[in-house]
């Protein structure tokens, strides 16, 4: 029940800048999830809001705290690490209990809190069990049941799936959303994996190379990504992006894509907002999913590469390396190798880069 | 794939004589100290290599008993030098085990740099002999010659850079996640190291303290040099199991060798699971 600020938030490790200025507010309450690739400062960023790193500089607030000089023990955070950090000489019930009796609470307070938590996350059955020969999914779920129970105000999670299989891994998606629920802490979720961000969050922070890149709900994020990194790295599988130059065409603004063709014309508030960028070099870009297939028609023009069909859906892929397209189409879609297709991106699906600087081009809302 | 004929003649036969190169002179050990003295002794009639009439004499003698065969008498038993032995070697355990797992942990949790941590372990390198004069004076100055409190103090500085090189090792591989995970839900480092870091490092510790009381349970030289009469360790009286008469009496040794392999082994028994579990540390973290 607090709110995290981070005010230019800066990390470096001798020469190295893991983190560089990062700005971030999250309100009470609110799952936030930081997405990026392996090594972009996620853990870093954890690391200083929990108190186990020191930023080089700015400033970390909870309620408009300046939590510079406060031991991680007094934050009041609960922290889940990747590597479940269990105590394997412990029983299930003695790790549980760790936080609470640390705290000093009565013995029927803990008891009570135990029983709880354990009953919330199934772990009733093992807890007089020693916590070494449980399977890793049970440890796991352990680690998280042993931050919560305390209940702590700030719940900071550090990829706490990335090590659980698959199944298992959908199962907590929903316990934790769960769980977050129940106890309406603010949370803040590491992960590189998309489909847990974007089922879990309320919003998506994405960074990349120690850089904050955007900040905005799951739908934000996806529909309108505000640079190429981001259009990349959300969606699976991510937006097609094809490098190409403006066209006056006399249907209106269009894109030349080179062995594709030329684009349909864009949206009017599109081409307006490229016109007043001024922008000639741009990299064109829709959804996978966004798009109608038909063997004759406007749009690009595309020879099938191959065809992967995977039960809710088939994905089409088109060209070859660089010059790769993906089309998620319906399962019943026929089309054979080797054909050339018209893919007509759905207008209001289309956006445009910037080539030099990657950033998106917006129409007027 | 299948490895030929002589190739597996080959590898047993190496086994073989590593296994007789470490055994044979164990069961030779074994088997004396069973002997009679007409069996073992230089001017003995009948040496052998197995004994043919199996006795306890050797073992009733180094504990004092007169017994027939042999006539020379001991000036002392081998019950002190064992009690001596055991004493020394136990609490310089303690002490390097302690003050290294303390100063590892230190420098291996806030420690920066190679220096420092070089530097311990390089003691180990040095020959105890090099120092042992100054050490005599010191320990003469402070009135701990022939003492067993004063070999455990000096064999607990002896065996200090080996403890401390294997405890750094261990904590060094010990996840930091999991004191952080004490750390955050409000516990002291203190209480962190008590509670949690300490037990979880059970089975290094027992390996660790199983190598370092090794090392002292079977030091000579120190106990050469640090003690005279009332306090001398196994090894130093072994060395003094002889008589003009009969020259060295080797079944009394062998008695008292074999008595003096029975902590290692035992010790060895008792930490066996952990002994595996303490050199395959790293698995804890999976
Ligand atoms: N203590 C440290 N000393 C030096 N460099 C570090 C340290 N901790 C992290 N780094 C570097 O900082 C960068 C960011 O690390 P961080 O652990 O925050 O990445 P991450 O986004 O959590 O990645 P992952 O998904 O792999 O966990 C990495 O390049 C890493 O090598
Ligand atoms: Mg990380």
């Amino acid at each position: 029940m607090t709110t995290i600020r981070l005010e230019n938030l800066v990390k470096s490790f001798g020469s190295f800048t893991a983190l560089k200025t990062m700005d971030l507010e999250i309100g009470n309450g609110e799952f936030v999830a930081l997405l990026g690739p392996s090594g972009c400062g996620k853990s870093t960023t954890m690391n200083m809001i929990a108190g186990m790193e020191a930023p080089t500089s700015g400033r970390i607030l909870f309620d408009g705290r300046d939590m510079a000089g406060v031991p991680m023990g007094k934050r009041g955070v609960g922290f889940v690490f990747q590597n479940y950090a269990i105590f394997t000489h412990m029983t299930v019930r003695q790790n549980l209990a760790y936080g609470p009796k640390a705290r000093g609470w009565p013995k029927a307070k803990v008891d009570a809190a135990v029983a709880k938590i354990a009953d919330f996350l199934q772990l009733t059955p093992m807890l007089d069990q020693k916590s070494a020969k449980l399977s890793v999914n049970i440890l796991q779920r352990l680690a998280i049941g042993r931050s919560a129970i305390v209940e702590p105000a700030i719940f900071l999670l550090d990829e706490p799936l990335s090590n659980v299989d698959a199944a298992f891994r959908a199962v907590m998606r929903t316990e934790l959303k769960h769980l977050q629920r129940e106890f309406r802490q603010t949370m803040v979720y590491v992960t590189h994996d998309q489909l847990e961000a974007m089922t879990m969050a309320d919003r998506i922070a994405v960074m990349d190379h120690g850089v904050l890149q955007q900040v905005g709900t799951p739908i934000e994020v996806y529909n309108d990504p505000v640079n190429l990194f981001v259009a990349r790295f959300i969606g699976a599988p991510g937006m097609n992006l094809v490098e190409g130059t403006l066209a006056e065409t006399d249907r209106g603004l269009a894109v030349d894509l080179g062995a594709f063709g030329l684009s349909p014309p864009l949206p009017a508030a599109l081409a307006g907002a490229a016109r007043t960028a001024g922008a000639k070099e741009v990299v064109y870009g829709f959804r996978p999913e966004e798009v109608t297939l038909r063997t004759e028609g406007p749009g690009l023009r595309a020879a099938v590469g191959f065809v992967e069909r995977i039960g809710a859906r088939t994905i089409v892929h088109f060209g070859a390396a660089d010059r790769a397209l993906k089309i998620v189409a319906e399962p019943s879609t026929a089309v054979s190798v080797g054909e050339t297709l018209s893919i007509e991106p759905v207008a209001a699906s289309v956006r445009l880069f910037d080539k030099a600087s990657g950033r998106a081009i917006k129409g007027a809302a | 794939m299948r490895r030929s004929l002589p190739f597996e003649l080959f590898r047993y036969a190496m086994i073989a004589l590593a296994l007789a190169l470490t055994l044979i002179p164990i069961l030779w050990m074994a088997s004396m100290a069973f002997k009679p003295i007409a069996e073992w002794s230089a001017s003995g009639a009948d040496l052998t290599w197995w004994p043919k009439a199996p006795t306890l004499d050797n073992f009733r003698y180094i504990f004092g008993e007169q017994t027939t065969a042999l006539i020379a008498t001991l000036d002392r038993t081998a019950t002190k030098p064992i009690l001596a032995s055991l004493l020394a070697a136990v609490f310089g355990t303690l002490i390097a085990m302690s003050a290294g797992t303390a100063a590892a942990y230190g420098l291996s949790r806030f420690g920066s740099g190679q220096n420092l941590p070089l530097a311990l372990t390089q003691l180990r390198l040095f020959p105890p002999m090099a120092v042992m004069i100054p050490v005599m004076i010191m320990w003469a100055f402070l009135g701990l010659i022939d003492s067993w409190w004063g070999l455990a103090l000096i064999y607990g500085i002896v065996t200090l850079p080996f403890a401390f090189w294997l405890m750094k090792t261990f904590f060094d591989e010990m996840p930091k996640e999991i004191e952080e995970a004490a750390l955050v839900e409000g516990c002291s480092r203190f209480r962190v190291f008590m509670k949690i870091t300490l037990p979880m490092m059970r089975a290094p510790l027992a390996s660790s303290a199983m190598f370092v009381f090794i090392l002292n349970w079977s030091d000579y030289l120190i106990g050469l040099l640090l003690t005279t009469k009332e306090w001398v360790t196994i090894p130093v009286y072994m060395a003094s199991l002889s008589s003009s008469m009969t020259g060295q009496l080797y079944g009394a040794k062998a008695a008292l060798g074999l008595i003096a392999a029975i902590p290692p082994v035992i010790l060895g028994i008792a930490i066996q699971k952990h002994l595996v579990r303490g050199l395959t540390f790293g698995a804890l973290k999976q």
